[in-house]
């Protein structure tokens, strides 16, 4: 008991002498989000910069903090100063920053975008920080409450030290104090629900798995996150791994697990790394593996690395895998619960589930009952992308509106809203009308779409709703198993349908065939997958039927989107003739001599966009090309 | 206990049905003959629920439940065809058959053209599509009929696959195929092969071996238990293909092994278009191997069968007439009949084992019969003998705990004990091989102990020291940890159990490993199952067709034995079996008259002046036969048989045989008749079977038990003249070292290849298997000939290049046996 006082005090002093640095900090966001935006170059400009300066700093990785469309984010902390964010850092960037901070001292506050204030120095920072609002004050971040995002971007991933001195397993060590039923009592008096998507609530799962007999039981982290757009589970795991596997001990505890898996894609290389290291970790602070704390509680965990099938996010189907076999769903009953990896009762628990586990018993749940609406409690994660301003990564308590997301969070889209698809390719496409739609389990089915495991993806005048469908179906499409005849055929045939009405041979009675067909995919297949997958068409038929009309019958795309029904044309009253769009085209579609108007043969053009970008963006263009839709 | 077994109650359709607790709705709605469509469940396989073809309605269930995978629940109320659910299988039919051909399915012009398939005209019309051989038998038409199904109101999406013609014994397109995935379950579950998976998914998704391989790469067995539970016509048998539906099924035992598995002809008019596995308890529990499944029909239906008798003329073969042919053999047998031999074939019955050497003891008082197992087994046959009279039925491989398999390969050959094989170790038994080449089961088998090939018999004396002595286990230090940890298997085990393949039974030293792999059976306790390649190796040894056996298994010698048939044959009987045997067929040893029933016993035409046969098919040129027999195959007589586990067995007729064809028994009965010798007037098999039952005491004769017989009176054969080892030529003379085996998948002296199509391909007989590695040294390809040269050996053969011989070693399957001096032998090779 006393080696995790130990162990505790340790890491507390490790994270005083960091917040306390005699030498300055440098914080780089360098999850999949940042290295993506260029966070790579960055570190390795910092060091150089360091190296041309001379100074010394300490560099930390962090996770991601969220707002994606600011990364790459770049901290710097001087000794006894708050931290300081800086956005959209360049390599170049780099050298003005540390310039400024390291050898004159300045916090720059016209660049910098926001301050962390952890309060640990006493010191008064009112005349340094003029300026410059608290980071969790910006407008993307001030609605959301992190409980399990808590830690992601400010701790580094690779530290158990960093975990510990905030809290970490405290969780843990109270649910091995507590009997299994209690520990279930406990989340079930929280009222959390399954994060996945369904919505199952937790306990009851986790009770039904406890009373079934026999000694062997598995306990599965579902980190198969597949939706196109969403990296929530990603980037926990990147930023926080321990967050999860104290959510898997706390569980195993629960069910009497006594060996764990985590089911995670090979695309995940970055979380896997994270979470390899972090068990090497737990195990030597004798937290993972047989008698943890001294206790009777024995539990190991092996990371199983999935290929990448969609399908392997259902339950059956990611058991069938761990086992070998081809991941494919299997009817139920019997249900996981119950008969499940190698027929022994198992649990899956998706990423975030788990993840929040470990606040609900550091904090109790009536901390966390407090979080929500009063039958939906909690947070959720969702990745916002899309036609919004702030993408990133957001955490909010359920029960706020679309609107709010949307619009607070998010920012609002560049052109008028149009729609937003919630819970990914198995989620429905909702318009402007149910943007007060309160976002919980409930208020979502009732109209028609689904919370799933988090996508948000927002759209706006620039998307074609009838295209956007098509991408869903395409991709349940080709990652259906080909088990069950609805989902692989039915989706197909909904695709060839699709394709048809985009290519603009659409027929009149094609509207009537996707409702029936995809509510037959709906009632007849056999796992989640196919009994989603028209979600996408049957949404957007019921509330953008308008649009579908429009491409069927009038051959028109309002989005100007469908290829086969715009044309690129020249505006010859704009045209400056600067030929920028002739030296661009492949196929020689424009032609026309300098400084005149030029003509674009519609009968070459391939629509491959690259005139309309260099026209809009090129200094000298006139901004003349324009797509159009071909009914005007 | 008793609690659990009552019975609960359940609605469906409005009808109350006591069911059993635990079965799924479909098995309840089946039992009580209510009907619920699928495509993808059997009987034989775990619940599926891919075909959505029996979605139904069950009050308190959200959705459409599949009957296939919901279990039933006290007081379920169940409805099986509202409106709803027959629109939703309908649509999901619909979307099955937008993926398939559908003329067969749905056709306006369906009635009318079933109603005029028959016509005759010389014009070429429609009448009836044939794009599917399993037209009229197949499920998808079964249910379309039962949803009405009239149009499709999807456009077809044609898969445009090539249809895979290029393995052996059946063709399988996939533009038919459902993706119902029974193929690949009974594969896994039933067959334990894994062989075939899905690949691919969504609109891509296609059944086949993973990875590109062709199904003779990836370990097919060829076993066809895919194709009989195809519900389509996407698996289809290449011989039976466009045969329609069996009028009939007959009941009876496969002859090309020992094994004798239990299976049921189908057949139409006269011809066996078909065999497919009996589910029999105590052999093959349903399933067959390649020779059972696809070989029967195409051997018993070869247009090369012979149909007349004929006699030699200046040469040529000259038809006659039943009676001129039984005129003329009774007459040279008259004239020849003290220096007379007649070789009978160890696939032939145990009537016609009987008759024959009832014919040869009382037509020519002498005991001048024999097989060729003699040679095949060569110096190990009365240790094999004796093994084979102590087995045990290969039922015991369903409880033994631990399992050596030693020189076995179960891929085509005997299959069926493969399957079993690895049912055992699924369930966790242990099961250790003893084989110098790579086998079937070398994946499996923890240890795989791969001796040198020839030094198979020191790894088996090691065993048996080790587990003999009680210092040996643990105690010396012995070379290699390998056969320790065996030994150690073995001695503990508390059910061992030892299977003999044929690796080794071609040794110059098989008796001296016969002898060890009997003394280590001895030493653990394990029962041994050996499995002759013979259909009827132990019916012979029972009926007492060779020179030193009396009928029950009685010593020649036995002077009461002996003086009891002398008195009910009412003939004097030699008292000892004399000198001549299949050995004795070469020049030295010339004979008048030699009888072949249904044998070839050597490449060249024996010694003899007049040589009598009676086969199945025309002999080979060489054999220069005399007088020629037909006789009937083995599915177009009664009688039995005794498989290698010593079971009697019935075979049944189910066509009648072609022309002229008699059974063997019968034509020995003619001229022994037309001879005027009395006793051999047997009407049918059942009149044999009571003389052999009064006369051995082998009731089970006249009973239709299939219980296991005793083999006596093995073990005192004789043996040919000592082997002489030779001295060993290693070094630079002989660099290679060749084993020599017979072949054993081959019917009445004939390889199997030369009459079923597709069986060249699976089994290498008559060619020279060699090494990448040395074929690359002799810039040999497969197809090349080379000549073949050894102390014991010389000759020209074809070679097949083959990844899995090693280096310095080949391999050489000869159709018939042979003595043989050594083997393996050391010899060179040179490209011709």
């Amino acid at each position: 008991m006393s080696d995790f006082k130990q162990l505790r005090q340790q890491a507390r002093r490790n994270w005083q002498e960091l917040t306390n640095s005699k030498i300055p900090v440098i914080y780089l966001g360098s999850a999949s989000c940042g290295i993506a935006a260029g966070a790579g170059e960055v570190l390795e400009s910092v060091h150089q910069v360091l190296k041309k300066l001379g100074r010394k700093a300490r560099i930390l990785q962090v996770g991601c903090i969220g707002p994606c469309y600011l990364e790459p984010l770049l901290d710097v902390r001087l000794p006894g100063r708050p931290r300081i964010s800086f956005a959209n850092v360049t390599p170049q960037k780099v050298e003005q920053i540390l310039k400024k901070l390291l050898v004159e001292g300045d916090p720059w506050q016209a660049q910098a975008v926001g301050h962390f204030d952890d309060g640990d120095s006493h010191r008064d920072h009112t005349g340094f920080l003029e300026g410059i609002e608290p980071f969790f004050d910006l407008p993307m971040l001030k609605p959301q409450v992190r409980v399990v995002l808590r830690n992601c971007g400010l701790i580094d991933p690779g530290e158990l030290d960093h975990y510990l001195a905030r809290d970490g397993y405290q969780g843990f060590r109270k649910a091995l104090r507590l009997s299994p039923q209690k520990i279930i009592a406990e989340i079930a008096t929280a009222g959390l629900r399954g994060r996945g998507g369904a919505g199952f609530p937790t306990h009851k799962k986790w009770d039904i798995c406890r009373q079934q007999p026999g000694k062997e039981k598995y306990l599965i982290c579902n980190a198969d996150e597949g939706d196109p757009g969403a990296f929530m589970n990603r980037s926990l795991l990147e930023g926080d791994p321990h967050a999860m596997l104290e959510g898997m001990l706390i569980a195993a505890r629960a069910i009497g697990a006594t060996h764990g898996y985590i089911y995670i894609r090979a695309e995940y290389p970055l979380a896997i790394k994270r979470l390899r290291r972090a068990m090497t970790q737990m195990r030597k602070a004798g937290l993972l593996g047989s008698k943890i704390q001294g206790s009777s509680f024995s539990f190991n965990i092996t990371i199983k690395e999935g290929a990448g099938a969609f399908v392997c996010g259902e339950e059956t189907a990611l058991i069938g895998s761990i086992e070998g076999q081809r991941g494919m769903p299997r009817s139920r009953p019997p249900f996981p619960a119950i008969a499940g990896l190698h027929g022994k009762p198992t649990i899956i628990n998706n990423v975030e589930t788990l993840g929040t586990l470990a606040w609900i018993m550091r904090n109790g749940a009536a901390a966390y009952q407090e979080l929500g609406t009063s039958d939906c409690h909690g947070t959720k994660t969702f990745s916002l992308v899309g036609r919004v301003r702030r993408t990133g990564l957001i955490e909010v308590p359920l029960g706020m509106t679309l609107r709010e997301i949307i619009f607070d969070v998010g920012g609002g889209t560049p052109k008028p809203f149009k729609a937003v698809q919630t819970g990914g390719p198995s989620g429905g496409c909702l318009s402007e009308e149910f943007l007060d739609t309160s976002v919980d389990y409930e208020s979502l089915a009732a109209v028609g779409s689904i919370m799933g495991s988090g996508g948000l993806i927002v759209t706006d005048d620039d998307t074609c709703i009838v295209d956007l469908a098509r991408y869903f179906l395409n991709f349940t499409q080709a990652e259906s198993c080909g088990k069950c005849t609805p989902c692989r055929v039915g989706t197909r045939h909904l695709v060839e349908i699709l394709d048809r009405i985009v290519a603009g041979q659409g027929m009149a009675d094609d509207l009537i065939k996707l409702q029936k067909l995809g509510e037959t995919i709906k009632r007849g297949s056999l796992c989640g997958l196919g009994q989603t997958a028209p979600n996408p068409v049957l949404t957007s038929l019921r509330y953008f039927r308008a649009e579908y009309l429009e491409h069927v019958k009038e051959q028109h795309c309002r989005a100007v989107v469908c290829n086969e029904l715009i044309e690129y044309r020249v505006l010859p009253e704009k045209c400056t003739g600067c030929q920028r769009c002739v030296s661009v085209c492949p196929t020689g579609a424009i032609t026309g001599p300098r400084s005149e108007p030029h003509n674009l043969d519609a009968e070459k053009c391939i629509k491959c966009r690259a005139c309309y970008e260099i026209c809009r963006f090129d200094a000298i263009a006139g901004d003349a090309i324009v797509i159009k839709s071909k009914q005007e | 206990m008793a609690k659990q077994f009552r019975k609960i109650t359940v609605t469906v359709d409005n009808r109350q049905l006591q069911v059993d607790p635990g079965i799924t709705i479909l098995e309840a709605a089946e039992h009580n003959d209510i009907y619920i469509p699928t495509l993808c469940s059997h009987k034989d396989l775990t619940p599926y629920g891919g075909c959505r073809m029996c979605l139904v309605e069950v009050e308190g269930l959200r959705g459409l439940p599949t009957a296939c995978t919901t279990p039933v629940e006290p007081d379920m109320i169940v409805r099986t065809r509202t409106a709803q659910i027959q629109q939703e299988r309908k649509e999901v039919l619909q979307l099955i058959l937008s993926e398939h051909t559908s003329s067969c399915l749905i056709c306006t012009e369906k009635e009318e053209c079933r109603k005029y398939l028959n016509t005759i005209r010389k014009a070429g019309v429609t009448t009836g599509c044939r794009y599917c051989s399993r037209d009229g038998t197949c499920e998808l038409q079964e249910v379309c009929d039962y949803l009405e199904l009239d149009e499709i109101g999807f456009p077809i999406f044609y898969r445009n696959l090539p249809v895979e013609r290029e393995d052996p014994f059946y063709d399988r397109d996939y533009n038919i195929c459902i993706l119902c995935g029974r193929c690949i379950r009974v594969c896994q579950e039933v067959r334990s092969a894994s062989v075939l998976a899905f690949k691919q998914r969504g609109r891509h998704t296609v059944v086949g071996p993973a990875f590109e391989r062709t199904h003779l790469e990836a370990g097919c067995e060829f076993c066809g238990a895919c194709v009989e539970v195809c519900p389509t016509g996407a698996l289809a048998e290449k011989v039976a293909k466009w045969e329609g539906t069996a009028e009939r099924e007959v009941e009876s035992s496969c002859s090309l092994c020992g094994v004798g598995c239990q299976i049921r002809l189908q057949v139409s008019g006269e011809r066996v278009i078909s065999t497919l596995p009996a589910d029999d308890p105590l052999v093959n529990r349903g399933q067959l191997c390649v020779k059972g499944r696809f070989a029967l029909p195409e051997l018993v239906h070869h247009y090369d069968r012979l149909m007349v008798p004929w006699r030699r003329k200046s040469g040529n073969p000259l038809e006659i007439s039943l009676d001129e042919a039984v005129a003329i053999a009774a007459r040279r047998i008259k004239a020849g009949r003290e220096r007379m031999g007649i070789i009978v074939s160890s696939n032939c019955t145990n009537e016609d084992f009987y008759v024959a050497q009832k014919f040869a003891r009382v037509v020519t008082g002498t005991h001048h019969i024999d097989t060729t197992s003699r040679v095949f087994y060569g110096s190990g046959f009365n240790a094999y003998t004796g093994l084979l009279a102590g087995g045990k039925p290969l039922s015991t491989v369903r409880d033994a705990d631990t399992i050596l398999c030693i020189g076995l390969d179960a891929r085509y050959g005997r299959s069926v004990v493969g399957v079993e094989l690895r049912r055992a170790h699924r369930r966790g038994a242990g099961l250790i091989t003893l084989h110098p080449r790579p086998h079937s089961l070398g994946v499996l088998a923890d240890p795989w102990m791969q001796p040198e090939t020839g030094q198979e018999l020191t790894l088996l004396r090691r065993l048996v020291r080790l587990t003999g002595g009680k210092q040996a286990v643990g105690g010396k230090k012995v070379a290699g940890a390998e056969p320790l940890k065996v030994a150690r298997q073995l001695s503990s085990a508390r059910k061992p159990l030892i299977l003999l393949g044929s690796e080794f039974y071609h040794y110059d030293n098989s008796e001296a490993i016969h002898k060890a792999v009997g003394k280590l059976a001895d030493n653990v306790g394990a029962g041994i199952v050996a499995l002759p390649p013979q259909s009827n190796l132990a019916g012979s040894l029972l009926m007492g067709s060779y020179p030193e056996l009396l009928p029950g298994g009685k010593q020649v010698t036995n002077r009461l034995a002996r003086s009891t048939f002398a008195r009910e044959w009412g003939v004097d009987l030699p008292a000892t079996a004399g000198r001549w045997n299949s050995y004795r067929l070469l020049k030295k040893h010339k004979l008048d008259l030699l009888y072949l029933i249904g044998e070839i016993p050597t490449e060249e035409r024996p010694a003899a002046d007049f040589l009598i046969y009676q086969h199945n098919y025309p002999p080979p040129q060489e054999l220069a036969a005399d007088l020629v027999f037909p006789t009937a195959a083995c599915t177009e007589v009664m009688g039995s048989i005794v498989n290698g586990e010593g079971r009697l067995q019935s075979l049944r007729q189910a066509v009648s045989p072609p022309g002229k064809a008699l059974p063997d028994w019968q034509i020995l009965c003619l001229i022994a008749g037309k001879m005027g010798v009395a006793g051999f007037d047997f009407k049918d098999h059942t009149d044999i079977q009571t003389e052999i039952a009064a006369l051995t005491g082998i009731e089970y004769f006249t009973n239709p038990s299939r219980q296991l017989l005793t083999i006596g009176g093995v073990g005192n054969f004789s043996q040919p003249v000592r082997n002489r080892r030779q001295k060993s030529g290693t070094g630079t003379d002989f660099p290679l070292t060749l084993t020599i085996s017979f072949a054993e998948h081959t019917h009445r002296g004939f390889l199997l290849a030369q009459w079923v199509a597709g069986a060249e391909r699976i089994f290498q007989e008559e060619t020279v298997l060699i090494g990448p590695e040395d074929a690359g040294r002799h810039k040999l390809k497969t197809g090349d000939r080379v000549k073949v040269t050894g102390s014991g050996i010389s000759g020209s053969w074809p070679v097949t290049v083959l990844p899995e011989i090693a280096r310095s070693y080949l391999r050489l399957c000869l159709t018939h046996p042979r003595i043989l001096e050594q083997n393996p032998q050391p010899v060179k090779i040179r490209k011709q």
